[in-house]
């Protein structure tokens, strides 16, 4: 007999598979790391908004409303992406948005044999940097690496690489926090 | 008793009363014979009966009179012994007492000393005492004061260094924020991806 927690894990590898075959065969790999972009960014924002999450995963609107309100809202979101979410929310498992993403990362390294590593820069990346990034990730990890980049001057300076989960801060932000806080843990001794 | 002295005092009174009688016959009969030796020799006429009054008052007093008088004397000698023993008696008690009560006095004197010796001791040790503890107090105040200004002093000096390390990092992010081109930036990215550790932790 199933237990919760096989159906579940069931229901997570239906949805990306799906996900993962509708990208593919829409777009190819480029979609298929489209795809993969946009779900972090729907996470990020699905989860930020408390509204936006409840109505998606609730009972306060039947399964067809559901349905009709995802596909409405991620109207400019690709395809695949939306219809899958869209039913996920209309049967009521909007609450694996989570699992699926991360099974789909897995799917995506296992069919593909590629990876995509989250490249966050105060500056746009010239061709150089992205070969250099590019050939450290694929030496670290041993597969094809696709970059995913994004400018967030809130860093200061310096880059945050992360990819399946793992992270390497060398923003200058980070740097500057971490003098921060041994300045104020050093002794000053006696005045 | 009383009764034997009634009657002793009756026969007493007949006899003076009778001796008073004789003597008045004899001057009378001696104012009628004057001169010769018969002047000092006694009348018989008067004589016999007063001898036999005589006797017979002897006889009385002898009887009745003298064994009273001399249970009277008696009884006054053993008053006056008894009083004089009770007296001697009182002396002695009184002279005991007194020693008794010198020695109480000097008991007492010397309990007084005593205590007032204890008590200038105690005072001593209390005095002593309270000094000590006072003492005890006043270092355990210093020390307190001092551990508490030490506390602030490290807390203010946490503070200083907090505020010094906020100032010095928000000037540093500003003037690299600011300052730095975009080519500088890569640079500073290019060095940290070379520096930067493994991404499977080798």
């Amino acid at each position: 007999m199933a237990t919760n927690r096989l159906i579940q894990k069931s229901k997570v590898d239906v949805y990306a598979g799906t996900l993962f075959d509708a990208a593919n065969d829409s777009g190819g790999k480029e979609e298929v790391v489209a795809v993969r972009n946009q779900f972090v960014e729907l996470l990020n924002i699905i989860y930020g908004d408390l509204d936006l999450s409840m109505a998606i995963s609730g009972t306060m609107y039947t399964p067809e409303e559901r349905y009709k309100l995802v596909s409405t809202v991620l109207a400019d979101v690709a395809t695949p992406l939306r219809e899958v979410i869209a039913v996920m929310s209309r049967n009521g498992d909007a609450s694996l948005l989570t699992r699926v993403y991360h099974e789909y990362e897995s799917v995506i390294e296992d069919k593909l044999k590629l990876c995509v590593v989250d490249v966050v820069t105060a500056v746009p990346l010239d061709d150089e940097l992205r070969a250099l990034i590019k050939q450290k990730a694929e030496a670290d990890l041993g597969m094809t690496a696709v970059l995913s980049e994004s400018i967030d001057k809130s860093i200061l300076g310096g880059i945050i690489m992360s990819v399946k989960g793992m992270r390497i801060d060398a923003s200058v932000i980070s740097q500057l926090y971490h003098a921060r806080e041994t300045l104020k843990q050093t002794d000053g001794g006696e005045i | 008793m009383r009764a034997r002295a009634n009657i002793a005092f009756r026969v007493s009174a007949a006899s003076v009363a009778l001796m008073s009688l004789c003597p008045s016959l004899a001057f009378a009969s001696e104012g009628e014979e004057s001169g010769g030796i018969s002047a000092i020799l006694p009348d018989m006429l008067e004589f016999i009966p007063m001898l036999i009054a005589f006797i017979i008052l002897w006889i009385i007093l002898a009887k009745f009179g003298w064994p009273m008088f001399n249970g009277m004397l008696e009884k006054r000698e053993n008053t006056i012994r008894e009083a004089l023993k009770q007296s001697e008696e009182a002396k002695i008690e009184s002279e005991r007492v007194l020693v008794e009560y010198k020695k109480q006095l000097a008991d007492a004197k010397a309990e007084a000393a005593k205590i007032v010796a204890d008590a200038r001791e105690t005072g001593d040790a209390v005095k002593a005492e309270i000094q000590s503890k006072a003492q005890s107090e006043a270092a355990d105040m210093i020390a307190k004061a001092k551990s508490t200004i030490e506390a602030e002093k490290k807390a203010a000096i946490a503070e200083l260094q907090a505020s010094i390390a906020d100032t010095s990092v928000d000037v540093a992010s500003k003037i690299i924020g600011q300052d730095l081109s975009d080519a500088e930036h890569r640079a500073i990215i290019e060095r940290y991806v070379k520096e930067a550790g493994s991404f499977n932790g080798n």
